[in-house]
């Protein structure tokens, strides 16, 4: 007997993707119909996806890592040590003040944030895949070291100074309405999503969040896979850094204590697995915009704001506790 | 659990015994009072511009007390930093510590060991819940801060009506709940300002700026902003900005770091809330000579705020504050 | 599918007539202070079925790990062909074709079964897109549907993981993995265990189809009755030493399990 493929529509409903799509949908809905003129409006919808789109590039990075079953605490330092680096450059480029540098100095800052990514992602990826160190320990040692060097290098305070072309253009510009930003995030997130779903890279990812020892077995460099995704989570989280400081026009060196665990929640939202082996780029979107949308949401509304964290919270886990259900039941079948 | 590991954690849990059981004492214990004329500052962060404007007022004044000087920072606002920063100063028996608590009751403990040491304790910007500890407590007048906004928002919007939003960090931060208080009270005075109440932000640049947005969404009549410390007045220029609101929204922010100076006069915020962290430095100093000198010492002092626009920011340069001295 | 060729059938053929296809000998394997094989011997020719069995911890499954490549032989030697090979990695196992269906099965429960199939050996597009990396996924399914459909591998879905399927289904795609692959050599680490009556038959099928392409199989069976069904000789390992070798048409289950309980023994160093 040939196997059958199921139909495009079967396959789809099979998909945590589509369902957790459904819980932002009515959450998009339920708010609409509160106050249709200040939510279903350009203004709100520019805003909430300018807002996200930093998260989202550290939640692609976050997507391939905990496919393979591991985890990477440490993005919110890299971001902030790579903005704080990148900034630092560009000013001694310009004379210890970058706010009227020109485009050459920036594509310079762009290099340096990456490059300062890619460091600590290396780092990341050495300890985890050659010294067998476990990702949840690694991570929270880089969590703490790179905040630090990145206090160290600035002396604690944030670097201002960044150059206006930068934050005119990719910070605050927009083509076509659309805000420069959003532009960048969405073309990161997309060639993150191809990579994963269609390549061999991506293919490998998922073998060896399912099963490394089988993936070792068939002949995949499993070592360096591993180095290799930790070193693209890190490289995201400097590209992250770089336009958080187009965007707040300051390199921070504050206030990113939670977001190894806001993207950790946006990616586990959108269905993938904290055991590795399951997950999409796709379900990411919606998983970190689920929260982005909840906490505009309550704001607009005017929900207390002594509950706003609660309500979050209740979302987020009833969200998740729907999907594992729902995965158990069809397992079962 | 492997048979070693319950092993040693039986002597483990004996020795723990053994220390509890041997001695009545506490950590610390010495009994020798100090002597030496050295006074030190616990700022509750590193490199933070207003810590630092007050360690330039602390060593100024200290210094010609005649006292030798030391500052040790914790890297974060974070009880757990600064605890074995306190217990480290103890160790060196100086005559004074002045210091700002990063938690109004878990800092109790280890304060109270400076105390029995003999060690005079003076609270400098922040304070523990016990008052029976310090000889003396400085800090700014929060809440005459926040009706300082107030003012100068009304001040700027002149009659025209509109909202005004609070950003406030995390709820239960005793400073920027006193300046969120006072601004409350004192924006009632005008009818034509229409409160909207305050929005935590969980001290998040980002949050405060979706915070901002999302207001805006709601209430496109908003009018002005008053962002109770450094990261909300970040994160609610950086709103302000995207939604093309900048100055027609005015900002009133607290504190007066360079980078926060910097915006005041490129107009992204309209107004700054200043204190006077030099001259905290500077009493928390005279305060503690009064104290080990067996003075009469006055236990609260509220030192006063200023409210800088760009039109009077150079006649209050004096209030900028360093970052170094 | 074809019919079973009537259970028990045994065939006289090429038994130690032509020179061995792979021929270890002396293998040594410590783990920590325990001694899983001590010099063991081990020797198969193309074209035949050769089961290895014995009783638990004789060392049979790290013998299949020696010579998959998974694990290293502490000393011994082992030639391929004729030829004296280093087989240091699973990868070089299978350049010389040689595939293994491992005890764990060593799949990838959350890929469908064309995933596993073509696990580690992904076809890729043509041209650019190939270059970059972008998988063939027609074109692995159409063939993986094929593979599946030859061997006689029935699945309810090609879609879902196989973590979801039937053990039996699972090991199916394990053991049709290693036949797919393999050219010279298959090893099979009790590829019937999970498997009920019919898809038993079905595996023990496909064994005998592997071998009339001219490939040798060894299989590792605790199933006397199927060992003897199935295979052509028998090679029998008792505490880390090969200890007989039988013809299966000579022998009986009283015989090999006298062999493996030590009750009777042939050679003295295998």
């Amino acid at each position: 007997m040939t196997p059958q493929r199921k139909s495009l529509a079967k396959r789809l409903v099979g998909t945590n993707t589509l369902w957790i799509a459904l819980v932002l949908l009515l959450l998009i809905a339920v708010f609409g119909a509160l106050r249709p003129d200040a939510v279903l409006t350009v203004f709100t919808l520019q805003t909430t996806l300018v807002e996200t789109s930093v998260l989202l590039v550290l939640a692609v990075g976050m997507t391939f890592v905990i496919i393979t079953s591991g985890i990477d605490l440490s993005v919110g330092s890299v971001l902030v040590f790579s903005g704080v680096t990148s900034a630092m450059t560009m000013n001694s480029l310009n004379g210890g003040d970058a706010t009227n540098a020109g485009w050459g100095v920036v594509v310079v800052g762009l290099l340096v944030a990456l490059a300062s990514g890619a460091a600590w992602g290396l780092l990341n990826g050495l300890l985890i895949a050659k010294a067998k160190i476990p990702p949840l320990i690694v991570t929270l040692g880089s969590f703490g070291a790179a905040l630090g060097a990145g206090q160290l290098i600035s002396n604690g305070s944030n670097v201002s100074g960044v150059p206006n072309v930068l934050s005119n253009n990719l910070g605050t510009g927009t083509t076509f309405g659309v805000p420069n930003l959003v532009i960048l995030a969405a073309v990161v997130t997309a060639l993150g999503a191809l990579l994963l779903g269609t390549t061999r890279f991506g293919r490998h990812t998922y073998a060896i969040g399912s099963n490394e020892e089988a993936a070792r077995r068939v002949g995949i460099g499993v070592t360096r896979h591993l180095m290799a995704v930790y070193l693209l989570a890190g490289v995201l989280a400097g590209l992250a850094g770089f336009m958080a400081m187009a965007y707040f026009r300051v390199a921070s060196v504050t206030g990113h204590d939670t977001d190894n665990l806001n993207a950790i929640a946006g990616v586990v939202l959108g269905g993938t697995s904290l055991f590795g082996g399951a997950g999409s780029i796709v379900g990411t979107i919606f998983g970190v915009f689920i929260p982005a949308v909840l906490r505009k949401g309550f704001v607009i509304v005017g929900v207390n704001v002594y509950w706003q964290p609660i309500a979050v919270a209740i979302v987020l886990v009833a969200a998740v506790w729907f999907d594992q259900s729902r995965r158990k039941a069809r397992d079962r079948s | 659990m492997s048979k070693r590991t319950v092993r040693t954690l039986g002597l483990a849990a004996a020795a723990l015994l053994l220390t509890a059981c041997g001695s009545s004492g506490q950590i610390g214990d010495s009994g020798s009072t100090s002597t030496a004329k050295k006074m030190v500052l616990i700022p509750g962060v590193a490199a933070e511009p207003f810590y630092i404007s007050m360690e330039c007022g602390f060593r100024e004044a200290a210094k010609s007390a005649g006292y030798e000087v030391d500052v040790q920072a914790p890297a974060k606002f974070d009880a757990p930093l600064q605890t074995p920063i306190v217990t480290g100063v103890l160790a060196n028996k100086p005559a004074a510590v002045l210091i700002a608590p990063t938690d109004d009751k878990a800092l109790a403990g280890p304060m109270k060991q400076l105390k029995d040491a003999g060690i005079k304790v003076v609270e400098v910007d922040t304070k523990l819940q016990d008052t029976s500890i310090a000889s003396a407590t400085i800090s700014s007048n929060n809440e005459q801060g926040g009706e300082k906004a107030a003012e100068t928002l009304a001040k700027l919007v002149g009659d025209k009506p509109g909202s005004v939003l609070v950003l406030n960090t995390k709820a239960g931060t005793s400073t920027t709940d006193a300046r969120a208080k006072g601004f409350e009270t004192a924006i009632k005075k005008y009818p034509n300002l229409k409160y909207l109440g305050q929005q935590y932000t969980d001290n998040e640049p980002d949050q405060a700026a979706s915070k901002v947005t999302a207001t805006l969404s709601a209430n496109p009549d908003l009018i002005g902003v008053f962002a109770t410390n450094l990261n909300t007045g970040e994160g609610a220029a950086t709103g302000l900005r995207n939604a093309g609101k900048t100055g027609a929204v005015n900002l009133v922010g607290f504190d007066a770091s360079p980078k926060q100076v910097q915006d005041l006069q490129a107009g992204v915020v309209q107004a700054l809330i200043a204190q006077d962290p030099a001259t905290i430095g500077k009493l928390g100093v005279e305060r503690a000579v009064a104290a080990i000198e067996g003075k009469e010492v006055k236990r609260d002092t509220e030192t006063d705020l200023v409210a800088i626009t760009k039109a009077d920011a150079s006649a209050n340069e004096k209030y900028f504050y360093k970052q170094a001295c | 599918m074809q019919a079973a060729e009537g259970g028990g059938v045994v065939r006289e053929r090429g038994v130690a007539v032509a020179d061995p296809l792979l021929d270890a000998r002396d293998l040594v394997k410590h783990y920590g202070g325990v001694e899983a094989l001590r010099g063991a011997s081990f020797t198969a020719y193309a074209g035949e079925v050769v089961s290895l069995i014995g009783d638990n911890g004789a060392g049979k499954s790290t013998l299949v790990k020696c010579l998959s490549g998974v694990e290293r032989p502490d000393s011994g030697t082992v030639a391929f062909d004729g030829r004296p090979v280093e087989l240091d990695s699973p990868v070089a196992a299978r350049a010389l074709g040689i595939e293994t269906v491992f005890q764990d099965l060593a799949v990838a429960p959350d890929l469908d079964p064309a995933a596993n199939l073509f696990l580690g050996r992904e076809l890729r597009k043509p041209g650019v897109l190939g270059w970059l990396g972008v998988l063939d996924k027609k074109e692995m399914r159409r063939r993986a549907i094929g593979s599946f459909d030859d061997l006689g591998v029935t699945l309810q879905s090609i879609d879902v993981p196989i973590g979801s399927l039937s053990g039996g289904q699972r090991q199916s795609v394990a053991v049709a993995r290693s036949v797919v692959w393999a050219s010279k050599l298959v090893f099979m680490d009790e590829p019937t265990a999970a498997l009920g009556v019919v898809q038993r038959e079905r595996v023990l099928d496909v064994i005998r189809r592997v071998r009339d392409q001219g490939m040798a199989v060894v299989l590792i069976s605790h199933n006397m009755p199927e060992v003897l069904a199935v295979s052509d000789r028998v090679e029998v390992l008792r505490l880390g030493k090969r200890v007989a070798r039988f013809r299966a048409a000579d022998t009986t289950v009283e015989e090999l399990v006298g062999a493996m309980t030590g009750a009777l023994s042939q050679e003295d160093a295998g």
